[in-house]
């Protein structure tokens, strides 16, 4: 009994159910909550315990850390970080941290000067300024360890993604894809903040750290395929950025990170597949060694990104268990992909999905429908689904091994598409697109679905009027938790998806959901308020502080002011 | 060019003089300026092609070749990079505000067209700007 009991409390701290030290949880990037103290048939009890304004007003994408008990909070520009010291009534700060950051970043992040999180690691807690830096902190005191430049924010490249940390290396990416970056992964030490290497998404195989000895794609062989899939030179301003989450297998020692768009929009300009623009990539975190990479979407005529999550699981896929990664692609596809390997086993539409029939699994390729190809020399193409928005954005599903299920935030739109030739200027925007967007099929903008990924099928679906921009939290209580654009934060039953509890929070809500165990025992809910994260959805008309700045409502949102307006504010729960 | 040698009048003045007397105020502000916004430049720059269609219509062309609606958006009605086309100027709307704008770039992000555009096609780019009609912006929404 005794033994038994040691047992459960070695294993608990191992796993740390009662913290949440890295984005999305786990390596695996499940967002699953080994906490039950909340479950269905209490949660209706759940009630707000506290709230805390950043003071910021921005899309507050991204989620808090608990370590310690302490909550450490990130915000968009200008990326301050605040430590809350959970012992104390009201939750005082035990320190704040305001980072110099550059105002010139304001104008290169092409979608919000959002921040997507922090991550725990060595008593440092680990970010990135959208300016292209990345810092070290000491979670204790507050104070630097380190500043590391890594992206040059006058060429186009920005920070806002979340660092992964595997063992001593941190491993950042930079966004830009809208303004002709060249795309890449870093490495840096975790003790000094030196960048050890420096992987690009395009180019010729040396600068891609694809070597023959390590590179065993499944699909596409031959050297060179990162320079040889472009125009001359086009990879050198081919975009491929790297703004989304990254994940973590220790059993074989890769991590798995999605590529953005390629650039410009106009595909005219770059034909090609392009890789590794809208790919997934596997690499060893040491020496960013390249071993395998998958394109979803070759020669994306869309702006289909496919830096979404790569959540790892063991799936029993036509009858035999496989080590998986599971993505939920811009393109409107979910894919099943063996991770050891790179071989896709199910690839089936989550969305409502026009431009390809299918995804060929004995080629990985998509059968592109030829009249959804898009191209300055083609005008406007009418009704692409989905939009460019995708089937999902950056924000994160989750996964419950204990339903088998995975929770994906989707959107249902469709659009136009018309590009026009663009020029390369350094630190402007390399784009040319006109792109309106309508609503789907069935009217509802979005909806959280349950999805089957050993068969590649939905489960049950909620609708919602506006597109669930938030991240799922899937726990042991057998509960999801979300949040909808008009503000509202719900829990729903894993199961059956029924609706079960919701609290109005005060703006939109972009950001990912979090649970932990408080100092006091009880289990907690963390999640952010405040709409942003991408100037399409979020027209002029939910802000009031900018009065020189004013927008018609979106036309596919036109009502969106009267439920919500920007905020910035992180919200506790509790029974 | 003539941006520098306009500000520079002023403050040469204001050498001379400094040591007898209190010095004249160099600016006068004859246009509201949002907290925050910079003041118009001492001096005045006026728009040499004012009103010029030929000069508009090349201005929104350029405005396309250049990337600027890659931030303010087709028709200038904003993106990432505010609306131009509403009628209020974070920066001041007057000619040589807006000039400025493009030839030194803001701080939160507008890149400097000054090494990039000679100072006739920034005009036109103005030009273009100032012929866009606000849309209406009543001080009530009602649902």
């Amino acid at each position: 009994m005794i033994a038994s009991t040691l047992l459960v409390v070695i294993l608990a701290q191992s796993a740390t159910p009662d913290q949440w030290t890295m984005p999305a949880k786990d390596y695996s990037a499940t967002r699953y909550s080994a906490l039950a103290q909340i479950n269905a048939s209490n949660v209706r009890r759940l009630r707000a315990t506290w709230s805390f304004s950043t003071g910021v007003l921005a899309g507050h994408e991204g989620q808090p850390l608990v370590v310690n008990q302490t909550m450490y909070v990130v915000t968009p520009y200008p990326n301050v970080l605040y430590a809350f010291d959970l012992t104390q009534e009201g939750y005082p700060l035990r320190w704040k941290y305001r980072p110099n950051v550059d105002a010139v970043a304001i104008g290169m992040a092409c979608c919000d000067v959002v921040n997507r999180g922090a991550f725990f690691a060595d008593g440092k807690i680990v970010y990135n300024l959208l300016d292209g830096h990345t810092v070290a902190i000491d979670a204790a005191t507050g104070k630097q360890v380190w500043n590391t430049q890594v992206a040059d924010i006058r060429q186009g490249e920005s920070t806002p993604m979340a660092p992964l940390v595997v063992r001593d290396r941190v491993i950042v990416g930079t966004a830009g894809g809208e303004y002709g970056v060249r795309g890449w992964v870093k490495g840096l030490d975790l003790a000094t903040g030196r960048i050890l290497w420096t992987a690009y998404n395009a180019g010729p195989d040396a600068e891609v750290l694809a070597r023959p000895e390590t590179f065993k794609p499944f699909y596409d062989t031959g050297p060179s395929l990162g320079e040889k899939t472009w125009p001359p030179d086009g990879w050198k301003h081919g975009g491929a950025p790297v703004w989304g989450w990254l994940s973590y297998d220790p059993a074989l020692d890769l991590f798995y990170y999605g590529t953005g768009n390629p650039a410009p929009y106009n595909a005219e300009q770059r034909p090609g597949d392009n890789k590794w623009a809208t790919s997934v990539l596997a690499r060893r975190p040491a020496d960013g060694a390249l071993v395998w990479a998958y394109q979803f979407t070759p020669a994306d005529n869309w702006d289909y990104d496919s830096v979404q999550e790569m959540i790892l699981a063991d799936l029993k896929v036509k009858g035999r268990t496989r080590k998986v990664l599971v993505h939920f692609d811009k393109n409107g596809f979910a894919y099943t992909i063996d991770r050891a390997t790179g071989e896709v086993l199910v690839a089936e539409p989550y969305v409502v999905v026009n431009w390809a029939k299918r995804v060929d699994l004995k080629t990985g390729r998509p059968e592109v429908d030829p009249a959804k190809l898009t191209g300055a020399s083609r005008g406007s193409v009418k009704d692409i689904c989905p939009t460019l928005e995708g089937g999902k954005n950056q924000q994160p599903a989750a996964y419950s091994p204990r339903t088998g299920l995975f929770y994906v935030p989707t959107n249902n739109m469709c659009m136009d598409y018309q590009t026009t030739p663009t020029t390369y200027i350094v630190g402007t925007p390399f784009i040319g697109l006109n792109a309106p967007y309508k609503p789907g099929p069935g009217g509802n903008l979005g909806a959280l679905i349950a999805w089957n990924a050993a068969a590649g099928k939905q489960v049950w679906a909620i609708r919602e009027k506006y597109p669930v921009w938030s991240g799922a939290l899937a726990t042991a209580g057998g509960l999801v938790f979300y949040g909808t654009l008009d503000g509202w934060f719900k829990a729903v039953d894993a199961k059956t998806g029924s609706a079960l509890w919701k609290f109005k929070v005060g703006s939109g809500v972009v950001g990912n959901p979090i649970t932990f165990t408080g100092p006091d025992g009880k289990q907690y809910l963390a999640v952010y308020a405040g709409i942003g994260g991408d100037w399409a959805l979020l027209a002029g008309d939910v802000r009031s502080d900018d009065p020189a700045d004013v927008r018609p409502p979106l036309s596919v949102m036109p009502d969106i002011a009267r439920h919500t307006s920007l905020g910035g504010i992180v919200w506790l729960f509790a029974l | 060019m003539a941006v520098r040698v306009v500000a520079a009048a002023p403050l040469l003045a204001l050498v001379v003089t400094s040591a007898q007397q209190p010095p004249p105020p160099s600016v006068r502000y004859e246009q509201h300026v949002f907290a925050g916004g910079n003041p118009p430049p001492a001096g005045t720059l006026e728009n040499p092609l004012a009103g010029d269609k030929r000069a508009a219509a090349d201005g929104e062309k350029l405005f396309s070749a250049f990337n600027c609606d890659g931030c303010h958006a087709l028709g200038a009605v904003g993106g990432q990079g505010p609306s131009l086309a509403d009628g209020r100027w974070r920066y001041g709307g007057a000619d040589g505000a807006i000039f400025q704008s493009i030839y030194y770039g803001r701080p939160r992000g507008m890149p400097a067209f000054g090494g990039v555009l000679p100072p006739e096609a920034i005009w036109r780019l103005v030009t273009y700007l100032q012929t866009l009609t606000p849309a209406t912006d009543p001080a009530t929404v009602s649902w």
